[in-house]
């Protein structure tokens, strides 16, 4: 027991072990604080994972493969194996040095074996917390002997072979073939060809199959679990559907057996009474028989009481009444005719009834009348509807047809045929009905069959298809930095209930909306948004069915202000470029008599309006004007006088520039006023600032940037930006443009 | 302002002491005039400093040179502008110098006051006996701002003349003196009678020539200025001369006004706006 003597080496051995503990999540050590605590830590850690035996024995091991010293325990009792292992043990005590070295991979194998749950795993021999301590105690009681006593025998060998198995690893394992899935020592080269990692990355590697492994059996429970449950609907509705069977087919034998006793009864009767009618018959008969009987034998009797009479008179007075009598009596016929038919009459028994009845125990009857659901959300396409209905559970359907009609507003108008019905056949109870036109209305109804017959109809339910998808006018939608107007065309021909407006910023994944605007009545929409972000902006149209898909998206880029010009605003002279932002004054010969003049279009002053929008704030953007191009910029409230020149009235506030022979003129015009300001460089690119918040129009040369002018100008209504050309020339406009700094400051 | 008494305190302990004259709190932050002694000038001399409250927190404003004109101290922008609003809004020191050395017993310095005291003109004087002290062109761009640098939290990179200074802006400047009374009868006193010396000082002859880095030049002249309707300012010929070399100037002409510090103080802060846009950037 040499290794208990060294504090240094337990101090390293209580460190090393230590370590794989936190590792493992067993029970936190505390912090050794004298040597003597170190020990007994270090042999706490030890015991728990059978160590110091092990450890001591590696040295006389003839083979370096651990696991079939293992593999041999645990499928045998320990017995004469063990005594050999203990042996061993004893030996291998009294050398100390190896134990130096080898308990640090011993522990890291340890925490490798039990963590992998490996085929080879020592878990069942790591000796629980008593038993190491009683190992150790003995240890100490009896030291440096090598011999244990016999109660401890057992897992004591348990021991040693584990021992043996980690020690042997504690000189030599430094790496894990993953292919052989067994610690190796490098340095042998025996997994040369083989993938060998570090044995905690190896452990690593292996817990995560583990974890793998396990996640894939939880799936395969889950899965199991949702099966089962199934089966257990299925099981209950089986057991009622027979349930429900058995009683029915009882109920029809029932029926069968009530109305067969019944037609016995019937006819049992009818026999009784036509054997009473017939009988009293025959019997009146025969009573009638007796009585003709008898007279005639009166007769007779008389006949011949006359014929003895001797006198002769007296006989002929006395024949001549009985001859009478006898006359009339023969002159009755006699009716020797049996009065009633004895013949039976063989009236055939009708079961036909009955064996209607006794077959339709095993036909179905015919089903009742579908029940057909109201249109759900999201059950509509533009063109396409999903009807669906449900049947008395009882019911037996071969199939179902569904009939449909357009629904005709103005179908209440004279004349008008009713529209064309279709139907198809189903199997299912629903049906996803095509080819119908968008945003209208369809009346839907089914009826069931079977082999019995059809049901009576459901009731008609009105189903809608969703709209066609918007247009979105991008020319006429305007932006800011912190709004954007979006217009779109409704791209139906009939009115829909509202729109949705769906925004999302624009990145890769363009189909998650992050807003979305709903119940927009109109075909515009003022959208908040935030500063210098990019937005995928679309439309749909909504109706009872549903919304329509999304329209075709615009991009809006919240840089700047973007507007476009109002082209119903500009003088005829000037026209505007496919882009929309070049604005030009050609020479025109034309008569101002030939020229189309609206009330919307400039009429002195060849100019345009852009429109902004109405959106307070800042507003920024640039004109791109030539040397020598004589200009007004600026802005006017929408209704500015047609009439009137830019700046010359109280509506509009301008920069405008000309030429003369001395010099360039550069005036700020508003109400037909301008301060006098010199410029000395001609601005080729004019930054146009309108700021509502501070009341300010300021003019900028964008290129240097210099500040010429600001007006100061509270302004009552949302004003646009104006242009107009003094004489032929062009003006391009430059939209998006953030704000440059300079315009703080003026 | 405890803080920069004490930072004083510790600087001073070099050549370039100052003295506090006066402190005033102003538009939250303090207008402050100083005394040193000028190596330059050869003289004391007062300047005034405006520290808006920005600089209390120790960080670098920019620094505006206010040069003042004709028979000005360091007293007349500072009372009667109203800079140190805008100045505070926009974090701007604003060191407002005197005009010329003063007390330096120099014959003929208190004759008149459109040359010696209170008429330096901001040139280096080369004629005896005004050049061993009359040296405003060397103190304001030299002396001075190294004494606002090493003793206000002033930021060094931002200040100027053209090439030196960032923005540039003048109240009814003395455009082209050598062709006005007043330039003739100063340069030709400080710098003698080689025109060609003039030239260096001359703003329209400067601004003929310049190749230095872009310029934002603005220049309010008052309309009814009597020294404009005299000849005195002809800012036509400066406008002339940038439009030539395309220097950017706006020059606003304002109806009305004259040469006092009425119409400076109406039109102060578009000033300071205009340099805080290019010192602020």
């Amino acid at each position: 027991m040499d290794l208990y003597g060294s504090g240094e080496r337990l101090e390293v051995i209580a460190e090393e072990d230590t370590e794989p503990e936190t590792e493992t999540e067993t029970e936190p050590e505390p912090e050794p604080e004298s040597a003597q605590e170190k020990l007994h830590s270090a042999d706490q850690g030890a015991d728990r994972y059978g160590m110091w035996d092990k450890s001591s024995i590696d040295l006389d091991l003839p083979t370096r493969e651990p696991y079939v010293l293992v593999a041999e325990k645990t499928g045998e009792p320990p017995g004469p194996g063990g005594g050999e292992m203990m042996a061993a043990v004893g030996g291998g005590k009294g050398l100390p040095g190896n134990k130096e070295t080898g308990s640090p991979p011993l522990s890291k194998f340890q925490r490798f074996s039990v963590e992998t749950n490996e085929s080879l795993s020592f878990e069942p021999y790591i000796p629980s917390d008593e038993e190491g301590d009683e190992v150790f105690e003995e240890e100490e009681e009896e030291p440096g002997t090598g011999v244990r006593g016999g109660s401890a025998g057992d897992t004591a060998a348990r021991e040693a072979v584990e021992g043996l198995a980690r020690g042997d690893d504690d000189d030599d394992v430094d790496g894990f073939c993953t292919e052989c899935k067994t610690p190796v020592l490098s340095s042998l080269g025996l997994h040369n060809n083989h993938r060998v990692v570090q044995i905690p990355t190896a452990a690593e590697e292996v817990k995560n199959d583990l974890c793998d492994t396990m996640r894939k059996l939880e799936e395969q429970i889950a899965q199991m679990e949702n099966f089962a449950g199934h089966l257990e609907e299925i099981f209950i509705t089986v057991e009622e559907n027979f349930g429900r069977q058995e009683q029915n087919l009882e109920q029809h034998y029932n029926d069968v057996i009530q109305t067969l006793t019944q037609r016995y009864d019937e006819r049992a009767s009818g026999l009784q009474d036509d054997k009473k009618v017939r009988l009293e018959a025959l019997y009146a008969q025969l009573v009638h028989c007796g009585k003709t009987l008898d007279a005639s034998k009166e007769l007779i009797e008389a006949a011949q009481e006359v014929h003895r009479e001797e006198d002769k008179l007296a006989f002929l007075e006395a024949v001549i009444p009985t001859m009478d009598r006898i006359e009339d009596f023969t002159k009755e016929e006699l009716d020797l005719k049996l009065s009633p038919s004895i013949e039976f009459e063989n009236c055939a028994v009708d079961l036909s009834d009955v064996k209607q009845m006794m077959e339709s125990i095993n036909i179905v009857p015919a089903p009742s009348a579908p029940v057909i659901n109201p249109q759900v959300g999201n059950s509509a396409g533009s063109t396409t509807v999903r009807v669906c209905w449900s049947l008395f559970s009882d019911d037996t359907v071969e199939y179902y047809e569904l009939h449909y009609r357009p629904v005709l507003e103005n179908s209440t108008l004279e004349g008008t045929q009713p529209p064309k019905e279709s139907n198809v056949k189903v199997k299912e109870t629903y049906r996803t009905v095509t080819d119908l036109l968008p945003n209208a209305q369809y009346e839907f109804w089914v009826t069931a069959t079977n082999t019995t017959g059809i049901s009576p109809a459901s009731e008609k339910a009105v189903y809608m298809t969703v709209p066609s998808s918007p247009i979105i006018k991008p020319r006429e939608c305007t932006s800011c930095p912190t709004a954007a107007l979006i217009r779109w065309e409704s791209g139906n021909s009939n009115p829909v209930d509202s729109y949705t407006v769906e925004l999302n910023e624009a990145s890769d994944d363009t189909t998650t909306v992050t807003e979305s605007i709903v119940a927009v009545p109109t075909c515009e929409c003022l959208v908040q948004l935030q500063p210098g972000r990019h937005y995928c902006i679309s439309v749909r149209a909504v109706n009872i069915g549903g919304p329509s898909e999304r329209s075709s998206p615009v991009t809006i880029h919240t840089t700047g202000t973007c507007f476009h010009l109002l082209e119903d605003t500009a003088h005829p002279c000037l026209s505007i470029s496919e882009d929309g932002f070049t604005m030009l004054y050609e020479d025109d010969d034309r008569p101002i008599s030939d020229m189309i003049f609206s009330d919307n279009t400039f009429a002195r002053c060849v100019g345009v309006l852009g429109e902004l929008i109405p959106v307070r704030g800042t507003h920024y953007w640039e004109v791109e004007v030539g040397e020598s191009t004589e200009f007004r910029i600026g802005v006017a409230y929408r209704d500015t006088q047609r009439n009137g020149i830019l700046g010359g009235n109280n509506t509009s506030w301008c920069m405008r520039h000309t030429v003369t022979p001395s010099r360039h003129k550069y005036e700020f015009l508003h109400n037909g006023w301008s301060p006098d300001i010199r410029i000395t460089t001609h601005p080729c690119r004019i930054g146009v600032c309108l700021d509502y918040d501070m009341g300010k129009l300021s003019f900028f040369n964008a290129t240097l940037p210099q500040h010429l002018h600001t007006f100061d100008c509270h302004f009552l209504h949302y004003v646009h930006p104006c242009f107009s050309l003094d004489h032929p020339g062009a003006l391009t406009v430059h939209n998006g443009i953030e704000a440059p700094d300079c315009v703080r400051f003026v | 302002m405890k803080s920069f008494q004490d930072q004083i305190v510790l600087k001073t302990a070099g050549s370039m002491a100052l003295t506090q004259v006066s402190s005033n709190k102003c538009c939250g932050g303090f207008q402050k005039v100083f005394e040193h002694d000028s190596s330059e000038l050869k003289c004391r001399m007062k300047f005034g400093i405006y520290l808006p409250p920005k600089a209390e927190s120790a960080s670098e404003c920019p620094v505006l040179y206010w040069l003042s004109g004709l028979t000005c101290t360091e007293q007349n922008f500072i009372t009667k502008s109203g800079c140190q609003q805008s100045a505070s809004e926009h974090g701007l020191i604003i060191v407002t110098p005197d005009t010329s050395p003063r007390g330096c017993n120099i014959e003929g310095e208190e004759e008149s006051w459109d040359f010696g005291t209170g008429a330096g003109f901001y040139v280096n004087a080369t004629e005896e006996p005004w050049k061993a002290n009359y040296r405003m062109y060397a103190y304001i761009t030299e002396e001075l701002p190294r004494l606002i640098n090493a003793h206000f939290p002033a930021d060094p990179e931002k200040m100027s003349n053209p090439g030196k200074y960032k923005a540039v802006s003048a109240f009814a400047p003395i455009c082209n003196p050598i062709q006005c009374a007043w330039g003739q009868k100063a340069f030709g006193g400080y710098l003698g009678a080689d025109k060609t010396a003039w030239e260096a000082y001359d703003a329209t002859v400067l601004a003929a020539s310049y190749s230095g880095p872009q310029l934002d030049i603005l220049i309010d002249q008052g309309r009814d200025d009597q020294f404009l309707s005299a000849g005195q300012l002809l800012p036509d010929n400066l406008i002339a001369a940038c439009t030539e070399k395309r220097i950017p100037v706006v020059f606003r002409l304002q109806q009305g006004y004259d040469h006092s510090y009425f119409f400076i103080f109406s039109f102060i802060n578009d000033h300071i706006k205009h340099h805080a846009k290019y010192l602020n950037a």
